[in-house]
């Protein structure tokens, strides 16, 4: 006779970074339900928005999410500049595209570490976490601080990168990529990471578009959208193709965070080759008014900001929404019908980041 | 599949440093603990304005400034301020104290002297 227990995965959990909790129904091993709980780390960012001058805000978003600082910052300035009318240099525009994909990168390393810990293999975390301190190194250098990098500004980017940082970064990169190639034939071909991925947490297409599923977790279901598209930044000029797989289980969506690694470390080099000499920034003018919707791509999926301003140094409001907040429906779609060991993996696969959630 | 990474990791150095023997030091343009030159400043409060964390408190009047280095998020947006360059960002992070404490500069008092 099968018996139903609720059990509480989180908000404390060895496998989980951030504090989700999900509360499991289960049928003996199998998941029937879940219903996930969000509120531990709410910090009142978008209240605090409102409460400083325009310009300091651009320090507040990027602390939202420490692993994609940059793109928070990015999407937040993006949303003034059209606001004041601001025309962003092109070199700005292109080192803001060196910055996000180096911040992408690292970002996939860290979650692709995470997931092989997931799954209980350790010396592949490691290995993936050995390759991300040469991205933390680059940061380091060209921008003066390893996590929070505050290279954003209102009108373009804070500082240049030499020519000989820009070097000593390809030169990392091909480091970086020998390292990558190796981890990432574990990841995709090992047997037992087969075994645990393939074929768990299945999310079809229709479910991914219906749910509202964002970035690698609707791109691994088949769906081809990714917010670069939309040519903000540089992205205009270096086109990108976004990653697709069809199977939208937890193997599909490493899947396409590794080929997007790969699409990533092509972007930098094509950016850094045609860097263009132009200004770095141009200086605000004025106080912005009006209303707009600022949208970019993280490495988790399409983040969104929508920005009130009504022509003071203050804010009307301004609101995030950003992509694991999307991904968690999905989320609990894929849940039911998993046994409980896998419940960790398929958590992990949508990346998420509750930071960002509640920011 | 990771043999050959067991292999090479067994006849490798370790990727961390042994920290007290092997001291790392940041690459230039780090934004590390930030000091202020008194003897230049003019205390026009141009830094206090830009400070997003409120670090930093300008009295104009009495020339002095306040600055809590336990709020500063060492952004770096008082030094891009400042119009004298009395505003810098060392290389060193920022050192750990005992309490709690704001410092004060307004002319007159001078750092300690190592005894």
């Amino acid at each position: 006779m099968a018996q139903r227990t609720v059990i509480p995965f989180g908000p404390q959990h060895p496998v989980l970074p951030e504090p989700i909790q999900l509360k499991l129904t289960l049928k003996d091993e199998i998941v029937e339900e879940a219903l996930p709980h969000i509120g531990y780390v709410h910090r009142g960012v978008e209240k605090a928005a409102e409460r400083m001058d325009y310009t300091q805000n651009v320090f507040l978003v990027e602390r939202i999410c420490g692993i994609c600082s940059f793109i928070h910052a990015l999407c937040y300035c993006q949303g003034l500049e059209r606001l004041m009318g601001l025309e962003v240099p092109r070199r700005a525009a292109y080192l803001r595209v060196i910055w996000s994909e180096l911040h992408r990168l690292q970002s996939h390393h860290l979650w692709l570490g995470l997931y092989a810990d997931a799954f209980g293999f350790e010396s592949l975390f490691m290995e993936f976490w050995r390759s991300r301190e040469m991205l933390m190194d680059i940061f380091e250098k060209t921008a003066g601080s390893r996590v929070i990098i505050s290279a954003c500004c209102i009108g373009g980017v804070r500082r240049d990168i030499s020519d000989q940082h820009l070097q000593e970064t390809l030169e990392t990169l091909k480091m970086l990529e020998a390292a990558f190639d190796k981890s990432s034939e574990v990841m995709l071909n090992d047997y037992t990471v087969k075994k645990r991925t393939v074929g768990k947490g299945i999310l079809p297409a229709d479910k991914a578009i219906l749910l509202g599923a964002a970035g690698p977790v609707l791109r691994a279901s088949g769906v081809e959208q990714d917010a670069r598209q939309t040519g903000f930044a540089a992205y205009d000029e270096l086109r990108v193709e976004p990653v697709v797989e069809t199977a939208g289980d937890c193997y599909a969506r490493a899947k396409v965070r590794i080929r997007e690694c790969r699409q990533s470390l092509d972007l930098v080099r094509r950016a850094i080759a045609g860097l263009p000499d132009t200004d770095i920034a141009v200086r605000p003018k004025g106080r912005p008014n009006g209303r707009t919707i600022s949208r970019v791509e993280q490495p988790r999926g399409e983040l969104l900001y929508f920005l009130a301003a009504n022509g003071t140094q203050k804010l009307d409001r301004l609101r995030v929404r950003t992509p694991t907040f999307a991904n968690v429906a999905p989320l609990v779609h894929m849940l039911p019908g998993c046994e409980v060991a896998d419940v960790p993996v398929i958590v992990l696969s949508i990346d998420p980041c509750i930071s960002c959630t509640e920011r | 599949m990771m043999l050959s990474s067991v292999i090479r990791n067994l006849f490798s150095k370790p990727a961390t440093r042994p920290f007290p023997v092997a001291v790392r030091t940041a690459p230039d343009g780090y934004r590390g603990a930030v000091e202020f030159e008194e003897d230049v400043c003019i205390y026009c409060g141009a830094c206090a304005t830009r400070c997003p964390a409120n670090a930093i408190c300008v009295d104009r009047v009495a020339k002095s400034l306040d600055f809590d280095p336990f709020k500063c998020v060492q952004c770096g947006a008082c030094a891009e301020a400042c119009k004298k360059g009395c505003v810098q960002l060392q290389i060193d992070y920022q050192h750990p104290v005992a309490a709690h404490s704001t410092v004060t500069f307004n002319g007159a008092l001078k750092p300690p002297e190592a005894p």
